[in-house]
């Protein structure tokens, strides 16, 4: 009995953590790769650019905004049974998307199906993944993550091949069949053999004491107003780059060449948050901004080599930023809410993911370029990132922050009093 | 000596006077020794000829200020015949041309194939810059002969928002409306004319690979869940001889009583992280 209640930190684990690899290569990388059948669905509907761009952010807003349901679902039935049915979804909205006629059919079949599919399949995996490491959890989710990145480099080339030999109806109908995959990598979520569930208070006193941290609201809207910003470039590089006078698949190749950089950028942004001390908060700050600059810059550069150090410089800083904006939480309220934190945050930051892209969209309807986009963009990544100078201890250069997470944990659970330096209250 | 020749890609629009010039500048000698240099070229002995294509033109005003000699050829375009190329020609050791090519503005339309579906609709588009056509016509040809799309039940052609473009649009496609197809702009001066590729697939070509993934997973699926029942009923008998060994550690363990509860709580607290 002492043994089952801990988790293996291996094992089976390893084979999870290759099912994440590819869920989150099949759900992020399909998502990424979206901007290559964006420029086809403008030409086909006849439809503007802004009315396009709301497919892919009701996907996004569907994904996050349904996480929590998804999360919930896998505690009470376990994350297998969720996650093939979050694939068959997820593939089925993808396959009535191949027989669309108008703009609405692919609102509901991609956005709000393959959306509700993916929102079944991401969060209780790494619920899943959770439950099988405790000690190389970072590691494990790392290595998971890095499946977005590879993916988005293969899949739009690969896309834009399938639309050179299928047009979209077909290239969609073979999506589908890629995205059916996730049901098999759902077959792979073998429940691990944990006795309970450790309960740690109930969700509604959790989530009404979130709601009245400070810090934590935020933070959520630092992440709303990063979020409104950061998908832009993915669903409308390819478009600008055409407006540019670019071939459909050199802008494809850049799209890679943005995520190859985005895959760098998280590894060597996860070293360098362990490496370097004091609140990772300050971190994610210097990322931020950094993809808020580059991507005000993109409207400027006209010669071929500078557009691909921006996009180089922005897969690489958007890349940075995710792994921090992860784990800057349990900074902020510690591992005990880190769920419900998660799914709260998830929820409020779609709101940004829905409104951003249609928003670039909208003003480049109204402009007749994607100046103002990409300039609004970076604003709003801008302006995220000043948020994040109100949180704590951001200007505390103390040494005795530097190890947050365990400091709180311990005080919750032997009740000491510790000096106020290195604690938030709840 | 050196040619500038000039080379020019004239948009005749209505009846137009054009002036064609060729000047032939020789390159001055260094004046190191102080004495003016005389001009490179002698009096009018020299051989300049205009033409155009390969017809010889009256060589017309040739003349001479400082060192640069220059020909010119002025005259009217009013007709198609008057297109192609117009050069000068100095004779004198070295035969020295320019060349003027006028020609009707090119067509673009798109390289690659445009591919589509049975059953839905198209818009083929043909473009040129700066240009403003007379009229535009589509054509589309079943091997080598171009038939005019006519009044066609599901063509229509739509003539774009600027004068510099051009769209057929077709509804309602059927296999047959796969091919090539031509669009032709008729200017004052002549024509040019572009060609498209159009292809029509039925929904089986991306169905078969389609449902060769879906058998691809479905497998995959059975595999894992039959591996995992196998695994799963060897546990089992494993786990039954087993069964003798974990009764004797229970009972091992209640008989330490209380002692025991301390570290197991704190076990379950780090699981709560």
């Amino acid at each position: 009995m002492a043994r089952r209640t801990e988790p293996p930190d291996g094992g089976w684990g390893w084979v999870v953590v290759l099912s994440a690899f590819f869920q989150s290569a099949l759900v992020f990388g399909v998502l990424r790769s979206f901007g290559v059948f964006f420029v086809e669905f403008v030409a086909a509907f006849e439809e503007q650019a802004a009315r396009v761009s709301w497919i892919a952010s009701i996907g996004i807003a569907v994904q996050q905004f349904g996480s929590p349901v998804g999360s919930a679902l896998s505690t009470k039935f376990g994350p297998r049974p969720v996650v093939m049915t979050g694939g068959i979804l997820a593939a089925l909205g993808m396959l009535l998307a191949s027989f669309a006629t108008s703009l609405t059919h692919l609102y509901l079949s991609i956005g709000l199906l393959s959306g509700s599919g993916w929102a079944l399949t991401f969060a209780p995996t790494l619920a899943c993944l959770s439950c099988y490491f405790s000690r190389r959890r970072s590691l494990a989710t790392g290595l998971a993550l890095t499946g977005v990145g590879l993916s988005s480099f293969t899949f739009a080339p690969f896309f834009q091949w399938l639309l050179s030999h299928y047009a979209w109806r077909g290239s969609l109908l073979l999506v589908s069949a890629l995205s059916l995959h996730l049901v098999a990598c759902g077959a792979l979520l073998r429940p691990p053999s944990l006795a309970e569930d450790p309960a740690v208070g109930g969700p509604r006193a959790q989530l009404t004491s979130l709601l009245h941290h400070g810090p934590f609201l935020r933070y959520t809207v630092a992440l709303t107003l990063i979020n409104t910003g950061y998908f832009i470039p993915y669903l409308h590089l390819v478009s600008h780059l055409q407006d540019l006078d670019w071939d459909p698949l050199p802008a494809a190749f850049l799209l890679s060449v943005a995520a190859i950089s985005d895959l760098v950028g998280r590894v060597v942004s996860g070293w360098l948050g362990d490496a370097v001390p004091g609140p990772v908060t300050r971190l994610l700050m210097l990322w931020t901004t950094l993809t808020g600059v580059s991507l005000a810059l993109f409207p400027v550069a006209q010669a071929p080599t500078a557009l691909v150090a921006l996009a180089v410089a922005y897969g690489f800083t958007s890349g940075a930023l995710a792994p921090l904006a992860f784990s800057v939480l349990p900074e902020l309220i510690g591992t005990r809410r880190i769920y419900c934190g998660l799914g709260l945050l998830q929820m409020i930051e779609s709101i940004g993911g829905l409104l951003g892209p249609p928003l670039s969209g909208y003003l480049r309807d109204v402009t007749g370029n994607y100046t103002a986009s990409f300039v609004v963009a970076g604003a709003f990544l801008l302006s995220g990132s000043g948020i994040l100078l109100t949180l704590p201890h951001f200007f505390c250069f103390s040494t005795t922050t530097s190890r947050p997470q365990d400091l709180v944990t311990e005080a919750l659970d032997t009740k000491v009093p510790l000096p106020k330096e290195g604690l938030e209250e709840d | 000596m050196r040619a500038l020749p000039g080379l020019l890609e004239a948009r005749a629009r209505t009846s137009r006077l054009l002036l064609l010039q060729c000047l032939l500048a020789a390159a001055r000698p260094s004046s190191a020794d102080g004495s003016a240099p005389d001009s490179p070229f002698t009096s009018p002995p020299l051989r300049e000829e205009i033409m155009a294509n390969n017809f010889s033109l009256e060589s017309h005003n040739i003349s001479l200020t400082g060192s640069t000699l220059y020909t010119q050829y002025r005259f009217t375009i009013i007709n198609s015949k008057q297109m192609g190329s117009y050069s000068c020609f100095f004779r004198e050791e070295k035969e020295q041309r320019g060349t003027f090519n006028f020609k009707v503005p090119e067509l673009h339309g798109k390289n690659k194939p445009l591919i589509s579906y049975v059953g839905d609709s198209t818009v083929l588009t043909c473009k040129c810059q700066n240009c403003f056509p007379l009229n535009w016509t589509w054509y589309s040809s079943n091997g080598s002969v171009k038939v005019p799309v006519g009044v066609q039940m599901n063509k229509y052609v739509i003539n774009g928002t600027y004068a510099n473009e051009t769209k057929l649009k077709i509804t309602q496609l059927l296999e047959e409306d796969g091919g090539s197809y031509w669009c032709r702009a008729l200017f004052q001066l002549g024509e040019s004319e572009e060609h498209i590729e159009l292809v029509v697939l039925s929904y089986l070509v991306p169905l078969k690979p389609f449902l060769v993934i879906v058998a691809e997973v479905i497998l995959l699926v059975a595999t894992i869940l039959l591996c995992e029942k196998y695994t799963q009923k060897k546990k089992k008998h494993s786990d039954e001889g087993k069964e003798f060994e974990q009764i004797e550690q229970l009972k091992s363990d209640d008989s330490n009583g209380i002692e025991n509860n301390v570290p197991r709580h704190r076990k379950n607290e780090s699981l709560g992280q």
